[in-house]
Parts: C-alpha cells; sequence; structure tokens
C-alpha cells in the first residue's frame, strides 16, 4: 500500500488540507488581533495594523466604549488554582498508579473507578458538585467545590502515565536496593523517583494545563469568584471585540511556554540520567 | 548475586549451602514485595485509600445525588425533598426539552460521521504511507498541537471564520464561487458541527493511526504478490485491523460531544439547544430538580452509547 506513488500524493495532499483546517481558524484569529482600535471590529479588512487590543488588555489605552477584560484577579486565581490541581493530582496518581503494581483485589473496580473522572461530561461533574455542596449548606468556591472538581478530572490523567510508566520499568532495581538494606523511603527517593521522574513532569504538565483551561467543571462549581475561562465565556454572550483575540493569542503562547518548559526539564533529565548512565559504566 | 559468587570463589564446600540459601532469601523477597503477607496488603491499601476516596466522594455520591434530586419537588426559586416524578413528566411531556434530546443525539450522530470521514484518510497517511518514525511523530504532534490552546479560544476561532464578512466569506467571493456572502455558515447547526469537529477529530485521528502503525507490512506485501487490488486489501486487510481504533476514537469523540454545551452556546448564537445547554439554563433560574432530570438523561444516554461502542472492543486489552 505504501508504494501507491498516485494514492500517497494525494493522501499527502489531502493531510495538508487536514492541518490547515485545524489552524486556520487560529491564523485568522491572530491576525485580526491587530486589528486598529477602538473603532475596528472582529472582522476584516483590517482598517490599520496595530497592537492596540493588546495594550487595551493591559490597561495601557485611554477608555473606550469598549470595557477591558475582567482578568487580573481571575488569572491569579486560575494559576493557583491549576497548581494546587497540579501538586494533588500527580501525588494521588502517583500513589494510586504505585498500588497498581501490585496484583489486588478489586483492581478492575478501582481502574474504571478512576478513569470514570475523565469520561463524565464535565457539566455533570459540576452540577452533582453543586447539588452536594448546596444540600450541605457549603458554599462554592473556586479554591474548595472547583478544586475538587479539577482533582477529578486531571488525576485520570496523572494515574495512567503513572501506570504506563511503572508498567515499563524493572522492580528488580528497587528489590536490589532492598535487599541491600536502604530503607522504603531513601529508595524512593534515590532508585525510583529518579525513573519515574518523566512520568511525573507530564503528569503535572497535563494537569496544570488541563485545569487552567478547565470550563465545564468549573461553572457550577467555582461560585461568585470567577476563573479565568469563566471571565472569557462570560464576555461571549456580549458582543465580541478584538480584544478577546488578542488575550487568545497571549494564552496560547502562555501555554506553549509552559510546553516549553517541560521540553527543556525533559530533555535535562534524559541528559542527567544518561550522564550517570556513562558515569556507572566508567566505574 | 555478587556476594553469593564472593563466597563460592572464598571456599568451595560451602558453596552450595551458601547459594541455597540466597535462593531462599531473594525468593522471601520476592514474595514480600509480590503479595500475601499482610504488611504488603495494608501498603496498598494505604496507597489507594486516598484517590478511591476522592472519586468515590466527589464523583460517585454527587451522581447518586443528581438521581435523588431528579424527583425532588421543584419550587419557583428553590427544591424540596418531597419524592415526586414532576420534573420527569415537565420533560418528557415538554416538546422544546425532548427537542433538545433528539438534537443532541443527531448533532452527536453528525459529528461521529465527520470526524471519522475527514479523520481517516490523515490517519491513513500517518500511519501506513510516513515510514519514518520521527516523522510520523511530528506529523501527529502538529495534530495535536491546536488541543494545547484554550478550549474557548479555539470555539471563538470560528466567528471570524465563518460570519458574514468573515474569512471563508470573503475567499469565496474572491474566487468568484459566490455573489452575495452565506448568512448560513454563522450561528446554525452547521456552524456548530464545523466547531466539534475541528476540536474532536483528533481524538478520532491518534487512536486509528496508532492501529494502522502497527500493522505488518509484510501482511500487504503477501496480499499484493497473490495479486489483491488495493482497493481489497483496504476493505479485507487494513479496515478492519484499524477498526478497533476507530472504536477507540469514537468512544473518546462521544463521550465529549454528548456532554457538550459551550460550543453550541457560543457558535449557535444559542439557537442550538443540546441537552448540556438546557442543564446550564435550568440551573441559571435554579430549577435544580429539572436540571437533575436532564442530567440523568445525558448520563443515561452516554451509558448505552459507550455500552454498545464496547461490544466491538476491549479497551483495556488495546490500550
Amino acid at each position: 500500500m505504501g508504494n501507491r506513488p498516485f494514492l500517497r500524493s494525494a493522501l499527502a495532499f489531502y493531510t495538508l488540507l487536514f492541518i490547515s483546517f485545524l489552524y486556520a481558524p487560529f491564523v485568522v484569529l491572530g491576525i485580526l488581533s491587530f486589528q486598529a482600535g477602538p473603532e475596528g471590529g472582529p472582522q476584516f479588512p483590517i482598517i490599520e495594523w496595530s497592537v492596540y487590543w493588546y495594550e487595551h488588555i493591559f490597561g495601557l489605552t485611554p477608555p473606550s466604549r469598549v470595557a477591558p477584560l475582567p482578568i487580573g484577579e481571575a488569572l491569579i486565581r486560575s494559576l493557583s488554582l491549576a497548581f494546587m490541581t497540579m501538586v494533588t493530582s500527580t501525588v494521588l496518581g502517583t500513589m494510586t498508579a504505585q498500588a497498581f503494581r501490585r496484583r489486588f483485589k478489586g483492581s478492575g473496580f478501582v481502574f474504571y473507578l478512576v478513569v470514570l473522572g475523565m469520561i463524565v461530561p464535565g457539566v455533570l461533574v459540576g452540577l452533582g458538585l453543586a447539588l452536594v455542596a448546596n444540600n450541605l449548606g457549603i458554599s462554592r468556591t473556586w479554591w474548595g467545590t472547583a478544586y475538587v472538581a479539577h482533582v477529578l478530572y486531571t488525576f485520570p490523567f496523572a494515574f495512567l502515565v503513572m501506570l504506563a510508566i511503572f508498567n515499563r520499568f524493572d522492580r528488580s532495581v528497587e528489590e536490589a536496593a532492598w535487599s541491600l538494606g536502604v530503607t522504603p523511603m531513601r529508595t524512593f527517593r534515590k532508585v525510583t523517583f529518579p525513573l519515574i521522574f518523566p512520568g511525573v513532569l507530564s503528569s503535572m504538565l497535563f494537569a496544570f494545563t488541563l485545569s487552567y483551561d478547565e470550563f465545564p467543571r468549573t461553572l457550577f462549581a467555582a461560585g461568585a469568584d470567577l476563573t479565568l475561562p469563566l471571565a472569557i465565556y462570560g464576555t461571549f454572550s456580549v458582543e465580541i471585540h478584538p480584544n478577546i483575540f488578542a488575550f487568545g493569542v497571549l494564552t496560547t503562547l502562555f501555554s506553549f511556554s509552559i510546553l516549553a518548559v517541560y521540553g527543556i526539564l525533559m530533555s535535562l533529565s534524559v541528559r542527567r540520567a544518561r550522564r550517570a548512565s556513562i558515569q556507572e559504566d566508567i566505574e | 548475586m555478587d556476594a553469593s559468587r564472593d563466597s563460592n570463589a572464598l571456599s568451595d564446600g560451602g558453596s552450595e549451602r551458601a547459594t541455597a540459601e540466597s535462593v531462599r532469601t531473594e525468593q522471601a523477597a520476592r514474595q514480600q514485595a509480590r503479595s500475601g503477607t499482610s504488611s504488603a496488603r495494608s501498603t496498598t491499601a494505604m496507597l489507594l485509600a486516598p484517590g478511591t476516596i476522592w472519586m468515590l466522594l466527589f464523583l460517585v455520591v454527587p451522581m447518586l445525588m443528581m438521581v435523588y434530586v431528579s424527583f425532588w419537588t421543584q419550587k419557583t426559586f428553590s427544591i424540596e425533598p418531597t419524592l415526586t416524578v414532576q420534573s420527569w413528566v415537565a420533560f418528557f411531556s415538554s416538546e422544546t426539552y425532548f427537542a433538545a434530546l433528539l438534537r443532541t443525539i443527531k448533532i452527536w450522530l453528525i459529528v461521529l460521521a465527520t470526524t471519522f470521514a475527514l479523520g481517516y484518510p490523515t490517519a491513513l497517511f500517518i500511519g501506513l504511507f510516513i515510514k519514518n518514525k520521527t516523522l510520523q511523530t511530528i506529523v501527529l504532534v502538529l495534530c495535536v498541537v491546536p488541543f494545547w490552546t484554550s478550549f474557548l479560544i479555539r470555539v471563538l476561532a470560528w466567528r471570524p471564520m465563518l460570519g458574514k464578512e468573515g474569512a471563508v466569506n470573503i475567499v469565496l467571493e474572491k474566487l468568484g464561487l459566490i455573489s452575495e456572502p452565506i448568512e448560513v455558515l454563522l450561528f446554525t447547526e452547521f456552524s456548530v458541527v464545523v466547531g466539534m469537529t475541528q476540536i474532536y477529530v483528533v481524538f478520532m485521528v491518534g487512536p486509528i493511526a496508532f492501529m494502522l502503525s502497527r500493522i505488518d507490512p509484510s501482511l500487504i506485501e503477501a496480499a499484493r504478490d497473490l495479486g489483491a487490488g488495493t482497493w481489497r486489501i483496504f476493505r479485507t486487510i487494513i479496515f478492519p485491523l484499524s477498526l478497533p481504533g476507530v472504536v477507540v476514537g469514537a468512544i473518546f469523540v462521544s463521550v465529549m460531544v454528548l456532554g457538550e454545551f459551550a460550543t453550541s452556546a457560543a457558535l449557535s448564537g444559542r439557537k442550538v439547544n443540546l441537552l448540556g445547554n438546557i442543564i446550564v439554563t435550568q440551573v441559571g433560574s435554579l430549577k435544580w430538580a429539572f436540571a437533575a432530570v436532564v442530567g440523568v438523561i445525558l448520563t443515561a444516554v452516554m451509558a448505552v452509547v459507550i455500552a454498545a461502542l464496547l461490544r466491538f472492543v476491549d479497551l483495556r486489552k488495546e490500550l
């Protein structure tokens, strides 16, 4: 099949079209974020190229009929929430996956119970939590109910990543450390953790990004103080302006910089592991 | 093991005993590590407890609560725990709400079809035609990158694309294909389907490409040597082998589309109401019992769909 030149180039061309379908809206959004302001609207043609809407986000423009995006405090809330979620779900994911290295009764039940967290639609998770909170008289907050909901969503990702990592590495390394009399805590720190570090890093990346961007679960669970996606959603119902496009460009750049940090840390850990193994060879 | 080898070298006489002993301790250590002893079992329980309790307490209990509340009595701005089927009757006797159920199913089926139709050829190219593993990863990553951006921004990005003065209309006019801008592109079911397809198609491409890349090339070669044409090879070998990928992709897409409300709210101008949208409006007007009814119905629909899809494939085996 692979050596049909016509079919091959036809499919290659199609894939190119497909990828441009995926990217086109972003390109258009990016272009329109440089629309002139404040009179330029969220559509073509570009009246004049400007960075007005970027300045508008940071409050650097004189007041106009376009209200500034309500993102200041929401951004801080979202970042704190993403950090809390990241730590909790990575710890829970690592612990649960560690337990799965041993066979135990009811492992199927626990597996599906955890995976359920990523399957159940966000709107239902939010609704259920809101109902329970209302009934118990607990007020809904971004650091309480919404945090709980975010961990429900990101913990399964961390669990699956860590499960894959634990499945791959040889447990005899740990057994060797134990039989040499190294304490379990020290074994974890010196042997297990360096081996699972790439998985931990990936879990953290998933959890942080998914939480930072989480919307449907947060909608009913966050209460009065909004997170960033909720604040953005609030501006959808009214007329949209190019400032939201500029915000889209900035938040995309932020996501990519997190990805870049992840890439750097990952390659550093790979290099360190390689150096360690070379050192062992020399000794 | 090193220790036993040393003792071998030192004294020939005691070597047998030393080896036997080391084997025995090793067996004991392994047994202790694997299972059996109560301390190992309690460690497992301690490791499992926090995650399991979190899921039971914050996911299972709220879902059961939702079922329970769906039978509560709805007052104007509050709910009371007096059991009734009033909200259930209201759902099925209202044309609007029943229509939302049908529309959800319709949009789900359309998006399932479009993600499959648009995604399969790309998956075919990535999984079967790109032989270089690095290049394969690069193209796949290229497809996944848009997923890395904010969900709401991804949805919103379709507005300047599809609007009356949007990019699509401008391009079509420049090409001379249309003289008047097409108005039905945005704020219709069409825009909702386009938006959802772009967001979720990646989940179809990934699993299919993965299954295709596992096909042994010699299988296809053998079929060709025996005189099978390209179409026949595809129909009898390639497609059946990619089917588990299609089912896994379909599960991903179904799970996400059925629970959707943001895309339909942002791209239909609130004209296309899915079950998710009904829940959001009902909660907005404090009709909790009614929202719970819709939630239970949505859960039931999803359970049926996933159960039906899982009949085709054993998820735990394939992943």
